[in-house]
């Protein structure tokens, strides 16, 4: 077996590299799982608590946190070193050093509601006879299970959940569908997901929720952000419409 | 300041220096793919960098001019024509309420830059005014402008946009005899671009990576704002392991399962799955940004460290570029 590499949170110096003038990358693992999720979101917290002189904003993703910075700030700040990446680097590294262990790490839990199936998913047949279950059994193998999100990625506001029971794992469709309509709850291998626009995609559909995932409007656009705890209601059509509507009215008033 | 869209050319969209708080909600930076020549646009009427500009893609475009108007541009996609006469970039124009004026083909690139005194005023979405096409949010209205579209300028003009206003209605001109020589920052038509070499490099053979270094690569047909196809010698991989999703930014350099080159634009995703061969040095993704569907390019290697201080020394440039219009009309 191949030993995991990965950061415990004591063997500083970090792995960073550069990917641009502008930006640098850590990596914290190699596989994706909870409690590595958990780090890369309590170092985040952290860091955007503390931040260096220059800091412009952080990306998270499955195994690394990207560092954007604005190298003007940065070349002209005390951290030590000879350049923005070695004075980047300083400090992240400092914050690693002080990484709060992942039981302080407070995710965030929320409830999505799904209607399943029908015109608002139109794979669950596929998903269902790709694992021999019935439709009743895999919105029961949904809705029962909890869920992390990785990471946003795709198109604003996508997030990439894992955590999903293997009884639903179901590939992408051969041929990914022009358009899926905003809202669209979907299954691509062990993860699922929601669309938060009308965009194509090739993920099986299994149903929609009327909550808006992404909307300018809010303070934070995309209702989920990385790490975040996540778990699927069923709805019935009436609730659904009912909440569409009150979507509507948060929005426009 | 205001004008009215006669014809808004093949893809006209208003954008500023991009949107970079919310890339961990996966929002693109988008902003303008020639961010140099945006800058030089705004800074010729005295703007501040981040006003927007409207990116014009070709040419084929006019507009009217509804009140009188301090406008300038930049760019290689198009060049500015007044009554049959050329207009020279990277100055500050002047016409009055009425003029029409047309942008006509530059061969050389693709995109043009129009500035305004006090920036297009479109509304901040998600503190930018940057447009994204694919989500429709942002500019003008979250869309590509349009044949009849009236975009305001300003409403504020700062200092120096006024004395330049003031100047060239006093004299009667519509430019003055200064301009900024966009060519001693950026020689346009080189297609040699550089490149820091990218963190899964070594999942490359040698061979490829010598191939990337020294052979040409062509920019296809299925290019647009958020990347360009490369077509080239295909690249082989020596790592076969699968790249879990990881941030990418403008000029990172991906390459597909088939050994294909990608090189991300403004509107790329934030975060991306294939392994990475090379980022573009930021100095030189203005002139990725002027590239045609069949422009040819070659990659030079640079190390880390040279393209930060290229980076630093361009933007000292531009810095001292503002100051010295600035001192200009200080004196006025």
């Amino acid at each position: 077996m191949i030993k995991e590499e990965r950061y415990s949170g004591t063997n500083i110096p970090l792995k960073i590299y550069g990917l641009s003038e502008k930006s640098l990358t850590v990596t914290f693992g190699t596989s994706i799982d909870n409690d590595l999720l958990d780090l890369i979101t309590g170092f985040n917290q952290l860091l955007l608590e503390n931040p260096f002189s220059g800091l412009i904003t952080t990306v998270p993703a499955y195994t690394t946190l990207t560092v954007f910075y604005d190298p003007l700030t940065v070349k002209l700040s005390d951290l030590p070193g000879e350049n923005c990446f070695e004075k980047v680097s300083e400090h992240l590294n400092k914050i690693a050093a002080i990484i709060i262990e992942k039981s302080n790490v407070i995710a965030h839990h929320l409830v999505i509601p799904v209607c399943y199936g029908g015109n608002f998913g139109q794979d669950l047949l596929t998903v269902a006879k790709t694992n021999n279950l019935t439709e009743t059994e895999v919105i029961d193998i949904h809705t029962a299970g909890q869920y992390t999100v990785f990471m946003i990625g795709f198109v604003p506001g996508f997030a990439y959940m894992g955590g999903m029971d293997n009884r639903l794992s179901t590939p992408r469709k051969e041929v990914p569908a022009a358009k899926i309509p905003a809202g669209s709850v979907g299954i691509a291998g062990n993860q699922t997901g929601i669309y938060p626009m009308e965009t194509p995609g090739g993920w099986q559909i299994i149903g929609q929720t009327p909550l808006k995932m992404f909307d300018v409007n809010r303070k934070q656009p995309s209702l989920l952000k990385g790490g975040d705890r996540v778990s699927f209601k069923a709805v019935d059509q009436e609730e659904f419409n009912a909440m569409l509507k009150q979507e509507y009215e948060n929005h426009y008033h | 300041m205001k004008i009215t869209i006669i014809k808004p050319g093949l893809l006209s969209t208003v954008q500023d220096m991009g949107r970079y708080r919310y890339l961990s909600q996966a929002v693109p930076v988008s902003g303008a793919i020639d961010e140099l020549a945006h800058r030089l646009a705004n800074k010729a009427v005295g703007n501040d960098d981040h006003c927007a500009t409207i990116e014009f893609t070709y040419a084929d475009a006019s507009f009217k001019a509804e009140t009188s108007i301090l406008i300038s541009y930049s760019g290689d996609g198009a060049f500015l024509v007044y009554q049959g006469e050329l207009m020279p970039a990277e100055k500050p124009l002047f016409f009055s309420a009425g003029s029409v004026i047309k942008l006509i083909n530059n061969p050389i690139g693709v995109r043009t830059y129009l500035a305004v005194a006090g920036g297009w005023n479109v509304p901040d979405v998600m503190e930018s005014k940057s447009t994204y096409l694919t989500a429709g949010f942002g500019g003008y209205k979250g869309r590509a402008l349009q044949k009849a579209d009236v975009l305001v300028g300003g409403p504020n003009l700062n200092e120096i946009s006024n004395k330049i206003l003031k100047q060239l209605v006093e004299r009667s001109l519509i430019y003055p005899n200064w301009c900024i020589s966009r060519n001693s920052l950026l020689s346009v038509e080189k297609r040699e671009i550089r490149v820091v070499l990218a963190n899964e490099i070594c999942w490359f053979d040698a061979t490829s990576i010598l191939s990337f270094l020294t052979n040409a690569y062509t920019v296809n047909l299925r290019s647009n704002r958020m990347g360009y196809q490369l077509t080239g010698k295909p690249l082989v991989r020596k790592v076969k392991k699968e790249l879990l999703s990881t941030g990418v930014t403008p000029g990172t350099i991906q390459v597909t399962g088939s050994g294909d080159l990608v090189m991300l634009m403004a509107d790329c995703q934030t975060t991306g799955g294939y392994p990475r061969i090379a980022q573009v040095a930021a100095v030189d993704l203005p002139l990725c940004a002027q590239l045609k569907p069949g422009d040819t390019i070659e990659f030079a290697e640079i190390s880390r460290d040279e393209a930060e201080e290229l980076y630093l020394e361009r933007e000292h440039d531009l810095l001292l570029i503002t100051k010295a219009i600035n001192l200009k009309y200080t004196q006025i």
